[in-house]
């Protein structure tokens, strides 16, 4: 059990945004965090991240609460956000070296990793260029270069499919897979649904700060039979019953 | 359109004024009346001393008047959205500019007058000058300026002929040619070519602006640096939140950096170093307060004076610096990277001491110049040696870790 995000009630002030969620992340394992515009993802996903402190409930990773040894869980998790946050000072090349430093990763090793990296997403040829500058796809492969660097045993990426190209989508998709099979999870917001029934191993269906249904695409499909065959239908049945 | 300028111009000058009481302080008003009392002093004597036909005073008229009819920028009150939301109204525009290009004349013209008015005893004097001349002369340069400010509005729109007059040095050329023949040859001449110059643009523009599109992104990065200058010099006074400062990546000064290993603990290091150098907001700062430290130290005589004045110079630097801690608390990476809190603090100390000990050492050296004296100038690095050492290795993190307390 990689993620395991247990009861946990909290938001950005007092008033909740998250009401008793629950779920978890197995190791090699991609599950995608399905919800409207507002229903709590991002709110979940900062708590993981341990940008916000739930008011009740727990949030473990490996077995390390961020309580207990914040640098211990904050080096298993590398995270991706929605709108790429960069340094404005500092270059491509300089952004690659401070992730390094960051996760204190063996410099050479990480290299060779940060290469290929850069290869596959077409920015070998922007090193000493100020990504701030960038364009919003360019910046999200600059995110992404820098997460995949890490040996992070949990990836958290934030609706990463918007702005990115088709063919850069595919190549993060390539990486999500082989990460995987190395034993890392990862947990991934999107609207984007095709593609995460697709990819994604397990949903978790989150409507109004709570988890509504989770499980894989035949559990869902299970739990309600009424709805249709795609991830899409049960989504959307699922938000009518409320708008109902 | 001629309403929502004036909306606009409310908004900015209700703004403007309430910088402009922060500025004009008791103290800046004080100190602004000697330095003004202390200019007009200087320049009388200058003029008594000053004899009839040197040929250099037409040059000296002729650069001040140059260089001034290039102030008072086309003030457009144009933002960021208006090339969305105004985009359909392009047409209708053009009223709006014309309004702002009355606005601005206002401002420029007044820097005109003011300035002939100063410089017409300098005329009278060296060339002699009658006041007839000298109204003459005011009038073409006031429509020079009125021309300039016309050009500006042209270039507003995407008219390719227009954009190429535009360009900077033909209006210093225009300038230089039409107050040339102002000086040597005859008043009058130059106010015929200013009036032809203005004409002619006039007419041009006026047939060819309704084929033109508005060159949004030029206008509205042009006004962005206006106002950013604006804010630039209200910031010498007073905290203003439209200004970040800029990035400059200054390639020369990369050797700095090489010194900080590539190690987990220097994580910070290796930000906050590149972050002061190619940031302009800390690092000009810094070295604006050193130089003004270095050039009162060098005027400055006496036994304890100056090393009181260079200690006092290193704590504004110290204190200055501390909001620096906190330049990067919104980017999200810093929270989610796994690196302790204590060594960002640890870094950080290692910065302000460097940053200090470097301003202390500039100062000393101007202290140790200024004053012979072994006896001042051992002090004085005793006290800053010491000083550099407190603030940056106990008063900096005490302050720090106060602060981060009552944030919770």
């Amino acid at each position: 059990m990689a993620l395991e995000v247990s009861h946990v009630v909290g938001g950005y002030s007092q008033i909740p945004v998250l009401k008793d969620i629950s779920f978890d992340v197995r190791d090699g394992e991609l599950v995608g965090l399905i919800g409207l515009n507002g229903a709590g993802k991002s709110t979940t996903i900062n708590h993981v991240i341990g940008l916000l402190t739930p008011h009740k409930g727990k949030i473990t990773l490996n077995g390390v609460t961020i309580e207990q040894d914040s640098q211990a869980y904050k080096q298993q998790i590398a995270y991706i956000p929605e709108t790429p946050v960069l340094y404005q000072e500092l270059t491509l090349r300089e952004h690659l070296e401070m992730t390094m430093m960051a996760y204190d990763l063996d410099q050479k090793v990480a290299w060779e990793t940060a290469h290929e990296l850069l290869k596959t997403f077409r920015l070998d040829n922007k090193l000493d260029w100020f990504p701030a500058n960038f364009s919003k796809g360019m910046k999200q492969k600059v995110m992404i270069v820098c997460a995949f660097l890490t040996n992070a045993k949990l990836y958290i990426i934030d609706e990463p499919f918007l702005g990115l190209d088709p063919l850069a989508v595919n190549d993060l998709l390539n990486l999500i897979e082989q990460r995987k099979k190395t034993g890392a999870s990862i947990l991934m917001s999107t609207h984007v649904l095709d593609t995460a029934q697709r990819y994604c191993d397990r949903f978790v269906l989150l409507h109004d700060g709570q988890v509504k249904t989770e499980g894989t695409l035949s559990e869902l499909q299970a739990a309600l039979p009424e709805a249709g065959e795609s991830l899409n239908d049960i989504y959307l049945s699922m938000t009518k019953v409320d708008r109902a | 359109m001629t309403g929502l300028f004036q909306t606009r111009l409310q908004r900015h000058l209700r703004e403007m004024a309430k910088y402009l009481r922060l500025v004009f302080n008791d103290f800046f008003v004080f100190a602004l009346l000697f330095f003004l009392g202390g200019l007009g002093l200087g320049y009388s004597n200058v003029l008594k001393q000053l004899k009839y036909g040197q040929w250099w005073a037409p040059v000296i008229a002729l650069i001040v008047l140059v260089i001034v009819v290039q102030i008072g920028r086309f003030a457009t009150l144009i933002e960021d959205a208006d090339r969305v939301f105004l985009l359909p109204k392009e047409r209708a525009m053009h009223a709006y500019f014309v309004s702002a290009r009355r606005y601005s004349q206002g401002l420029a013209q007044a820097t005109q007058v003011i300035t002939l008015f100063i410089l017409s005893p300098f005329l009278s004097v060296s060339m002699h000058w009658t006041i007839t001349q000298i109204l003459v002369l005011a009038v073409a340069q006031i429509i020079l300026k009125d021309a300039f400010l016309r050009l500006d509005l042209a270039s507003a729109y995407q008219v390719t002929a227009q954009r190429r007059m535009n360009q900077w040095w033909i209006k210093w050329l225009l300038a230089i040619v039409i107050l040339a023949s102002g000086l040597w040859f005859m008043a009058y001449a130059a106010v015929v070519l200013a009036v032809v110059l203005d004409v002619a643009v006039a007419v041009w523009f006026h047939q060819h602006w309704e084929n033109q599109q508005i060159r949004w992104r030029e206008q509205i990065k042009l006004e962005d640096n206006r106002m950013l200058g604006i804010y630039r010099f209200f910031n010498l006074f007073t905290e203003v939140p439209m200004v970040s400062g800029t990035i400059k990546r200054r390639r020369y000064l990369d050797w700095l950096f090489a010194r900080i290993k590539s190690q987990h603990k220097q994580t910070y290091l290796y930000l906050f170093s590149r972050g002061m150098v190619r940031g302009t907001e800390f690092s000009g700062l810094v070295v604006r307060l050193t130089v003004i430290g270095m050039l009162l130290l060098y005027f400055v005589r006496g036994q304890w004076l100056p090393i009181i004045l260079a200690a006092l110079f290193i704590y504004l630097i110290g204190f200055q610096l501390l909001p620096f801690f906190h330049q990067y608390d919104d980017i999200v990476f810093s929270h989610v990277y796994p690196v302790a809190s204590d060594l960002r603090l640890k870094s950080f100390v290692t910065l302000v001491t460097l940053i200090l000990s470097v301003a202390a050492l500039c100062l000393w050296v101007v202290v140790a110049i200024a004053n012979p004296s072994l006896e001042t100038a051992g002090l004085a690095l005793l006290v800053e040696v010491v000083e550099v050492w407190y603030l940056a290795r106990l008063y900096t993190p005490q302050r720090l870790a106060r602060a981060d307390k009552n944030r919770g």
